[in-house]
């Protein structure tokens, strides 16, 4: 366990979405965010695999934190189709600092039970999530 | 009371101060209760919203201490207090602490003769209580290179935190307090046995001062530059966790330069008068008569203390970091800045302003500083503020190198220096790999910059969901003291 965690709980449903993503890949992607309410994190959205990556960044709000997952297709330099999923922690610079406290002590805990990421990604700004450099990680 | 003393009414009014504290933080209270939280886990939940959690933060230079939930500590004092031996005093001083004691309840004064008996030292806490001059007091601190030395000042800090400045029972609350992240086992036990033992705190928690700051800027893993006042810590956190192997200090914090910026002025003829050496009055509208007091008992460590008041403010108000490396022929001819002392002699400040912020980055350049010498023996092995960076970076794990290039964090009072965070990033850049993408981030409120641990904590306490994770009395009561390795890891 990491030092200073918040203890916050996982929905059920977040770990049964992703299940569905990394094995039927019914979705492109899932949005979560913490519900403080209930102190839980709880899926907020989801996109269908026809989707795009310029639908997922607009589904993120400009002074919210939240969390992400996104199956991404991409075509290797040996012309090999290939897919990896991603963890996003989306944490801009303009939300409060609550919002930013809540999440980042709340994230190792829900990345563990999300079993099959293989790359993640902290962004403040969308700059830090651009397509490229989301390219440039998965190969 | 039967009948109220002429001395008791220093008492009855910090009772009245005490139900106002009170009544402010049942304000609090209502505001924060969102929804009943306690029927969610079924665990033993402390504090919660029942009663606040205090959050304190003891740092070389200042203490920081307040309710958790809130947006900045309520207290911020110096960490360190005055000292007056008693042994060996005779009857007369003790008549004469006799009538100080009224007065002393307010200035946040522990008599220790009670229940210490290796020295028997009265301490000074607060800056109230060290701001004014008293004969054969002694400035003590009880930290030594990030590291607690002194427990029993310590313990009066505490003291004077709880009962002096936040007005609570500490036996009520439960305690968050910030510590640094090269912690060793045997300090955290001891952090606990105190708390536990001699407040009787109903739950702690310790939390690592870098974890904090960067989970408050939204962070799971970065790089925390953390300029306090008595050194300069970098640590590596990664998901939370932070890397001890990379972990590097240095002696060059904020009191490091106001030292230079100390020893410099007097290389140039200027003394700084402490507040206590003179007398100020105002003989005609706008004229004003400076008088010189001469105080022989006074020790040198107070005067310096005194002293070093002045300086930092002057560091504060005039320094700004040079956007290049500093060199003296290059700045011999940029414009002097005016500052006035307290007695009223204005001072022009030049090169120094830039000199002084410039020894972050280069330490070797205070050995030029007359006065300086005795740093000459450490020097070699302080690097500045970049080679810091890089080399702990470069002890890191190869595969979050480069996400930690780009989340570089500053913090702590020192990082406030105007240009600081500019300059780094632009040193960094030139040293740094090509391909790493450099990114250096501080919050740009002041405030936030320099509470950031503060606060980072203040946030945590104060969570719904974190009420499970308190280390709780029972569980000391049960485990033991060396459970708080588990339970705040």
């Amino acid at each position: 366990m990491a030092n200073s965690a918040s203890g916050m709980a996982v929905n059920d449903e977040c770990k049964l979405k992703f299940l569905e993503l990394k094995t039927k890949r019914n979705y492109r992607f899932i949005v979560f965010k913490i519900d403080e309410r209930i102190q839980q994190v709880t899926v907020e959205r989801f996109g269908l695999p026809e989707e795009s990556y310029e639908d997922f960044t607009a589904c993120l709000p400009a002074n919210e934190c939240r969390y992400a997952v996104f199956d991404f297709d991409f075509t290797t330099d040996e012309n090999c189709q290939k897919s990896k999923i991603f963890f996003i922690a989306w944490a801009p610079d303009t939300s409060r600092v609550r919002s930013k406290m809540l999440y980042a002590s709340s994230k190792d805990r829900f990345k563990r039970e999300l079993d099959g990421i293989q790359v993640e990604l902290q962004a403040t700004d969308p700059s830090e999530m651009s397509l490229d450099i989301v390219k440039g990680r998965a190969i | 009371m039967p009948f109220s003393l002429p001395w008791n009414k220093g008492k009855e009014r910090e009772g009245e101060k005490r139900r106002r504290g009170k009544k402010k933080r049942a304000k609090w209270k209502r505001r924060t209760k969102i929804a009943p939280r306690a029927f969610i886990y079924p665990v033993v939940m402390y504090g919660g919203d029942e009663v606040s959690a205090i959050v304190l933060d003891l740092g070389s230079h200042t203490c920081k201490a307040g309710y958790a939930g809130e947006d900045a500590p309520k207290a911020v004092f110096p960490s360190v207090v005055g000292s007056i031996d008693q042994t060996g005093i005779t009857d007369d001083v003790k008549s004469e602490r006799d009538m100080e004691s009224v007065s002393d309840s307010k200035n946040g004064v522990r008599s220790f003769d009670s229940d210490k008996t290796k020295a028997k030292c009265k301490l000074y806490v607060g800056s109230q209580a060290l701001g004014y001059r008293r004969d054969h007091m002694e400035v003590l601190s009880p930290i030594k290179d990030g590291v607690i030395v002194d427990w029993d000042i310590v313990d009066s800090i505490w003291d004077h935190a709880f009962r002096d400045r936040l007005l609570i029972d500490p036996t009520e609350h439960p305690m968050l307090l910030a510590e640094p992240s090269f912690n060793s086992p045997q300090q955290r036990e001891r952090t606990a046995e105190l708390m536990f033992e001699k407040y009787k705190v109903p739950a702690l928690f310790l939390a690592k001062n870098a974890v904090l700051t960067s989970f408050a800027s939204g962070r799971a893993t970065s790089l925390v530059v953390d300029s306090g006042g008595g050194s300069t810590t970098v640590a590596p956190v990664h998901d939370g966790y932070v890397l001890q192997k990379a972990v590097l200090t240095s002696p060059i914090g904020g009191e490091f330069l106001t030292e230079c910026m100390m020893k410099s002025l007097e290389s140039k003829g200027i003394t700084i008068k402490p507040r206590y050496a003179f007398k100020r009055k105002e003989i005609r509208p706008g004229e004003f008569q400076t008088v010189d007091l001469d105080f022989p008992n006074t020790t040198e460590s107070y005067r310096l203390y005194s002293q070093r008041v002045i300086a930092s403010d002057i560091k504060e108000s005039v320094c700004r970091a040079p956007d290049t490396a500093f060199d003296e022929s290059g700045y011999a001819n940029i414009p002097m800045t005016p500052y006035e002392l307290p007695d009223g002699q204005i001072i022009e400040i030049g090169a120094d302003r830039f000199k002084t912020p410039d020894i972050l980055f280069n330490p070797s350049l205070a050995l030029r500083i007359p006065g300086m010498e005795s740093f000459a023996d450490s020097a070699p092995s302080v690097r500045g503020l970049p080679q810091m960076v890089i080399e702990s970076i470069n002890k890191c794990d190869v595969d979050i190198r480069r996400e930690l290039f780009s989340s570089i964090l500053l913090a702590g009072g020192t990082a406030s220096m105007q240009q600081l965070k500019e300059r780094l990033e632009k040193d960094l850049i030139e040293e740094s790999p090509q391909a790493a993408r450099v990114k250096v981030l501080a919050s740009g409120n002041a405030t936030e910059r320099r509470f950031s641990v503060w606060i980072g904590g203040s946030i945590l306490a104060s969570l719904g969901s974190f009420q499970q994770m308190w280390f709780s009395k029972a569980e000391f009561e049960e485990h033991g003291t060396s459970y708080i390795q588990r339970k705040c890891p």
